[in-house]
């Protein structure tokens, strides 16, 4: 599993690589949170999850967690290029009734 | 050619090996006929029963997880075993968004075993362990 962040504006865009699991998704969760409270102007968080090959309930509770601090901040949560399986267990969990969902990361930073 | 096969594997419950597990698995389940889909959906449901059993069988704690896999013709069996906590009430567990940690987790994990495989099957016992057995049966292409 690998990631990486970029602040823009008001967003943070999360590119993820691997699979994001119960081993790999504590490190991930800690690093999002500090980034929360280390940016306090941070609302918005954008997942690129062009690279990211496999995730599971750990993983989609650790997205959720992070989007929920965000929502009281009143922020908006995006997943770019989610590929057709990562896009089902998304959407089998919700996600699309909290999310949007783009194919371009500067089709959403347009948007915001 | 026989139309049947097994693999056994015993790991200890550390998180690092619930990725071993699901591809191990996946790798056994591809001698059959799968879509990339199914193929999909049988590691997400042993990566759902594997994980349950080291966060919640063994509070991830050292512990042994068993995983078998086997099939007779099209039909896929997965059995996941721990001789951990157990679960209490077994039909309030599988309930969509039920899980005991609601902090950390969205209790999903037996929502998704059901959802990608045809049967899912749960035996458990408070302070003896929980045994998960899920089948799936390849779709005849043909019909
Ligand atoms: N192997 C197990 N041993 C003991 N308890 C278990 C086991 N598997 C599941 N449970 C219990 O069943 C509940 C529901 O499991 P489920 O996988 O659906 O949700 P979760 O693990 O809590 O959350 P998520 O899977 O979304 O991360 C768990 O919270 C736990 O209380
Ligand atoms: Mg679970």
């Amino acid at each position: 599993m690998q990631y990486h962040f970029q602040l823009e504006g008001q967003s943070l865009i999360a590119t993820l690589r691997g699979e994001l699991d119960l081993h790999t998704s504590p490190r991930f969760k800690e690093e999002l949170t500090r980034l929360f409270e280390t940016h306090s102007n941070v609302t918005h968080l954008i997942m690129d999850v062009k690279g990211l090959s496999f995730v599971d309930s750990s993983g989609l509770g650790v997205i959720l967690g992070r989007y929920r601090e965000l929502q009281e901040r009143g922020g908006r949560l995006f997943f770019v290029q989610a590929n057709p399986q990562v896009k089902r267990i998304l959407q089998m969990s919700g996600f699309q009734k909290i999310a949007e969902f783009s194919n371009s990361t500067s089709d959403v930073l347009e948007r915001i | 050619m026989t139309s049947t096969n097994w693999i056994k594997l015993e790991i200890p419950s550390d998180t690092r090996n619930v990725a071993f597990a699901r591809t191990a698995v996946a790798l056994f389940a591809s001698q059959l006929d799968w879509t990339l889909d199914e193929l999909e959906d049988i590691k997400v449901a042993v990566s759902e029963a594997v994980s349950n059993s080291v966060i919640h069988g063994y509070g991830l704690q050292e512990g042994l997880v068993k995983i078998g896999a086997s099939y007779t013709g099209p039909e896929l069996r997965i059995v996941i075993e721990d001789f951990g906590r157990g679960i209490a009430d077994i039909e309030q567990a599988q309930e969509v968004g039920f899980t005991s940690i609601p902090e950390e987790r969205m209790g999903l994990g037996f929502t998704f075993m059901h959802e990608y495989m045809d049967e899912v099957l749960v035996a458990s016992q408070v302070d003896t362990g929980t045994t998960i057995t899920m089948i799936k049966r390849v779709r005849d292409l043909e019909s």
